[in-house]
C-alpha cells in the first residue's frame, strides 16, 4: 500500500535537513527561543517581585490610641512605612513620589476605639495605579495579606479595607487596584499578541513576495523595466502592509470579542469604566500609537525584504525571516505581563534597542498620558527604519538583489556558484 | 547615435568594449568586444558557461561590468541605466509570469510601463495577443499555462512595445517545433516592420542560422569568431554553424 514510502521519506528528510536555513530556522531557533524566553520571563518576574516587595507605604494616622501604633508597628515588620502628617489625602498624594511609595493607608480617628471594642473600622487604602502590568498589584497584595493577618490576630474583620486607587495623581474612590489591574492586563495582552501576529505574518508576506519573484523567475524581467527600483521596493512593502493590515484588523476583531468575554471574569462582575478613569488613550495617544505601529511594521517589512534578497526560493526566505522572530516574541511576552520600568537596567536597554518593543511600550505609555516615551520610541524606530530602508533600496538598486546569497560555509557542500548561472 | 566606422548609413545599437565580469574568483567575461548594428538580429552563441547570459544581463542593465564599457544606442549601461531601460526589453531564459495574474492582466501590467495612453495600451495588448496566439486562454491565470504557453506570452510581452532593442535569451526555449517556427517568424517580422534590433542567445544552431544576420561565437568569456553565418561556414569549411561551433571550441 505504501510502497516506496520509506525511500521517499529518507530523501525528503535529507533534502530538508541538509538545507542549513531550515535546520537553523526550524530546529535551532525554536530550541533556543523557548529557553531564552523562559529565562528572560523568569528573571524579569523575579526582579519585579523583589522590587515590589520593597514597597513603601505612607501612613496617615488620625488616631491617637495605642492600637493604631500597634497596627503601624505590625505593618512595619514587613514593609517600610513612613508617617506623614497632612490634612487631606489629596495633600498626601504629592508625597508618594518624594518617598518612592506606592500606597497610602489612612487610619481613621476612631481606629483604636473600634479595635478595642472589636467592632469593624473602615481603613482607607489608596494604591497607585501605574499600568505596570502583572506586578502592579504585588505591593497592594502584601498590604492585604498583612491586614488579614492582623484581623486574624485581633478579631475577625475588625479592619475593613476601603479600597481606592490613585490614577495620574488623582484619587478615585471605590475602585480596587486588583480589579483595575486585571482589566488592564486583559487589555495589555491584546496589543502584544496582535503585534506578534501582525509582524510575523507581514514579514512572511514581504519575504515571500520577493522570493516568489525569484522562484517564479519574474524578478529579472521586473528589474529591466523602465521604473524606479525604489518603486519596486515600496510596491512590495505597501502590498505587504495592506494585506497584513487587513489581517490585523480581522485578528483584532476576533481578539476583542474574546477579550470582551474574558474581561467579564477579570472584573468579577464589577462595572469599571476605564474611559471615565482616564485609562483610555486620548486622540493624540491613539495617533502616536498608530504611528509607532506603522514605523515598526515598515522596519520589519524592510528587514524581511533584505533577508529574502539572500534567499533563492520561498522556503529559504521563510526560514531566513524566522530568525528574526525571537526579536518579536521576547519583547511581546515580557512586556505583556511586566512594566519595562520594573526590569533591571540591562534588560531595559536590550528591550529599548529592539524596535519591535516600542509599540507595546507606547501603548502603555499613552494610556498613562506619557507621550514623551511614545514619541522617543517613534524617533528611534524611524531612525532604525530609515537605515533599513536605505540598505534595502541600495540592495534593489544594485545587482546584489540578483546575486546575493547567504552562504553557510562548511555546512553547505556543493553550493551553486555564479559561474553555473552565467550561461 | 553612433555611426559605424567605414560603413555609411549604419548605426550601432550595442557596442561592447573590453567588457570583463568577475563573480567571486570566476572570470565570466574576459574582455568582450562586439558591436550590434541597429535593425539587425544578432546572435550570441556558445557552450554552457561561455558567458552568453552574463553578456545579455549586462546589456539589460541587470549586472554591472567589472571593467570595460558597454553602450546601448550610445547610452552607457552603467551611467544611463534608467535611460537604457526605456528603450529595451529583456526576455530571460528562465523567465516566468505572475501565476495569479491572467495572461491578459500580465500583458496589461507590462504595457503600463511603456504607455499611459489607454488606446495605445489596448493596441499593444491586442498585438501581444496576436503574437502569442493564446486566444481565449489569455483570460486564464498564468499558473494554468504550459511551459510553451508561458514562453509565448513572454515573447509577446518582449515584442509588443516595439522596443529599440530586444534582448532575448533563448527565445524559443521550451517551445515545440511549430511554436518555435511561429516565434522566429514573429521576431523576423518585427525587425523588418518596426526596425527593432534583436540580440539573442541560442543553443539551436538552426535557429541562429535562420534568424541571425550576424553571430558571435563565445567561449570562456571571449569572442572566438564573429561574422555572418554564411561567412563563418565558408571560413571554417563547414556545412553548418554546428560544425563551425565545434571546430572553434575545439570539439572537432
Amino acid at each position: 500500500m505504501l510502497k516506496g514510502f520509506g525511500n521517499f521519506l529518507i530523501k525528503e528528510l535529507k533534502e530538508l535537513m541538509r538545507d542549513p536555513k531550515i535546520l537553523i530556522g526550524m530546529i535551532i531557533i525554536p530550541v533556543l527561543m523557548f529557553p531564552i524566553l523562559g529565562a528572560v520571563m523568569s528573571f524579569s518576574m523575579q526582579s519585579a517581585q523583589e522590587s515590589a516587595s520593597k514597597t513603601t507605604v505612607l501612613i496617615l494616622n488620625r488616631d491617637n490610641g495605642e492600637d493604631s501604633v500597634q497596627f503601624i508597628a505590625f505593618l512595619n515588620s514587613s514593609l517600610k512605612t513612613i508617617l506623614v502628617s497632612v490634612s487631606t489625602i489629596d495633600d498626601a498624594v504629592p508625597l508618594l513620589s518624594k518617598y518612592n511609595a506606592t500606597e497610602i493607608i489612612e487610619i481613621p480617628s476612631d481606629f483604636s476605639q473600634n479595635v478595642t471594642a472589636r467592632t469593624p473600622v473602615y481603613v482607607g487604602f489608596y494604591s497607585v495605579f501605574s499600568g505596570a502590568g502583572l506586578v502592579e498589584g504585588i505591593g497592594s497584595s502584601i498590604v492585604d495579606t498583612l491586614v488579614q493577618r492582623f484581623n486574624r490576630d485581633v478579631a475577625p474583620d475588625v479592619i475593613v479595607p476601603r479600597q481606592s486607587v490613585i490614577i495620574k495623581g488623582k484619587v478615585v474612590d471605590g475602585v480596587s487596584l486588583q480589579v483595575l489591574s486585571s482589566l488592564m492586563i486583559s487589555q495589555a495582552i491584546a496589543l502584544p499578541i496582535t503585534m506578534m501576529i501582525l509582524l510575523t505574518y507581514s514579514m512572511q508576506i514581504a519575504a515571500t513576495s520577493v522570493a516568489m519573484e525569484k522562484e517564479e523567475k519574474t524578478l529579472e524581467t521586473v528589474l529591466t523595466l523602465p521604473m524606479d527600483r525604489f518603486a519596486i521596493l515600496m510596491g512590495k512593502l505597501s502590498g505587504s502592509i495592506i494585506v497584513a493590515g487587513v489581517s490585523a484588523v480581522a485578528y483584532m476583531f476576533g481578539f476583542n470579542y474574546y477579550l470582551g468575554s474574558v474581561s467579564g471574569f477579570a472584573s468579577g462582575g464589577s462595572s469599571v469604566d476605564l474611559a471615565s478613569l482616564g485609562l483610555v488613550p486620548s486622540f493624540l495617544g491613539y495617533l502616536l500609537l498608530g504611528v509607532s505601529l506603522f514605523v515598526t511594521l515598515l522596519s520589519a517589512l524592510a528587514l524581511a525584504v533584505i533577508l529574502s534578497a539572500f534567499a533563492e526560493n520561498v522556503r529559504s526566505a521563510q526560514s531566513l525571516v524566522s530568525y528574526v522572530y525571537l526579536l518579536v516574541f521576547i519583547p511581546s511576552f515580557v512586556l505583556m505581563y511586566l512594566d519595562i520600568n520594573a526590569l533591571p537596567v540591562w534588560l531595559r536597554v536590550v528591550l529599548y534597542a529592539i524596535p519591535y518593543s516600542h509599540p507595546i511600550i507606547a501603548s502603555k505609555a499613552v494610556t498613562m498620558g506619557d507621550y514623551l516615551t511614545a514619541g522617543l520610541g517613534i524617533v528611534y524606530v524611524t531612525a532604525f527604519t530609515l537605515i533599513i530602508m536605505y540598505v534595502a533600496s541600495r540592495l534593489f538598486a544594485t545587482e546584489k538583489i540578483l546575486t546575493a546569497k547567504l552562504r553557510f560555509r562548511g555546512l553547505r557542500k556543493g553550493s551553486k556558484t555564479p559561474v553555473e548561472e552565467m550561461g | 547615435m553612433l555611426r559605424l566606422s567605414g560603413v555609411s548609413g549604419l548605426s550601432i545599437a550595442v557596442e561592447a568594449r573590453s567588457v570583463v565580469k568577475v563573480f567571486a574568483n570566476i572570470r565570466a567575461l574576459d574582455g568582450l568586444d562586439f558591436s550590434v548594428h541597429a535593425g539587425e538580429i544578432f546572435g550570441l552563441i556558445g557552450p554552457n558557461g561561455a558567458g552568453k547570459t552574463t553578456a545579455l544581463r549586462i546589456i539589460s542593465t541587470l549586472l554591472l561590468p567589472t571593467s570595460g564599457n558597454l553602450r546601448v544606442f550610445d547610452l552607457d549601461v552603467v551611467q544611463k541605466a534608467a535611460e537604457v531601460r526605456k528603450i529595451i526589453t529583456y526576455l530571460p531564459e528562465e523567465a516566468g509570469a505572475y501565476p495569479n495574474l491572467s495572461g491578459r492582466e500580465y500583458l496589461e501590467f507590462m504595457a503600463k510601463f511603456t504607455t499611459k495612453n489607454k488606446d495605445e495600451l489596448r493596441e499593444m495588448v491586442k498585438e501581444a495577443a496576436e503574437i502569442c496566439g493564446l486566444g481565449e486562454r489569455l483570460k486564464d491565470r498564468a499558473k494554468t499555462f504550459s511551459k510553451g504557453m508561458k514562453r509565448r506570452l513572454l515573447v509577446a510581452r518582449a515584442l509588443m512595445s516595439k522596443p529599440k532593442l530586444a534582448v532575448l535569451d533563448e527565445p524559443t526555449s521550451g517551445l515545440d517545433v511549430l511554436h518555435s517556427y511561429h516565434v522566429r517568424e514573429i521576431i523576423k517580422r518585427y525587425v523588418q516592420e518596426h526596425g527593432v534590433t534583436v540580440v539573442l542567445s541560442s543553443h539551436n544552431m538552426l535557429e541562429v542560422e535562420h534568424l541571425c544576420e550576424r553571430v558571435s561565437l563565445l567561449n570562456r568569456g571571449k569572442i572566438v569568431a564573429e561574422g555572418e553565418p554564411k561567412q563563418l561556414k565558408e571560413k571554417f569549411g563547414s556545412a553548418n554553424l554546428e560544425e563551425v561551433f565545434a571546430k572553434v571550441v575545439g570539439f572537432a
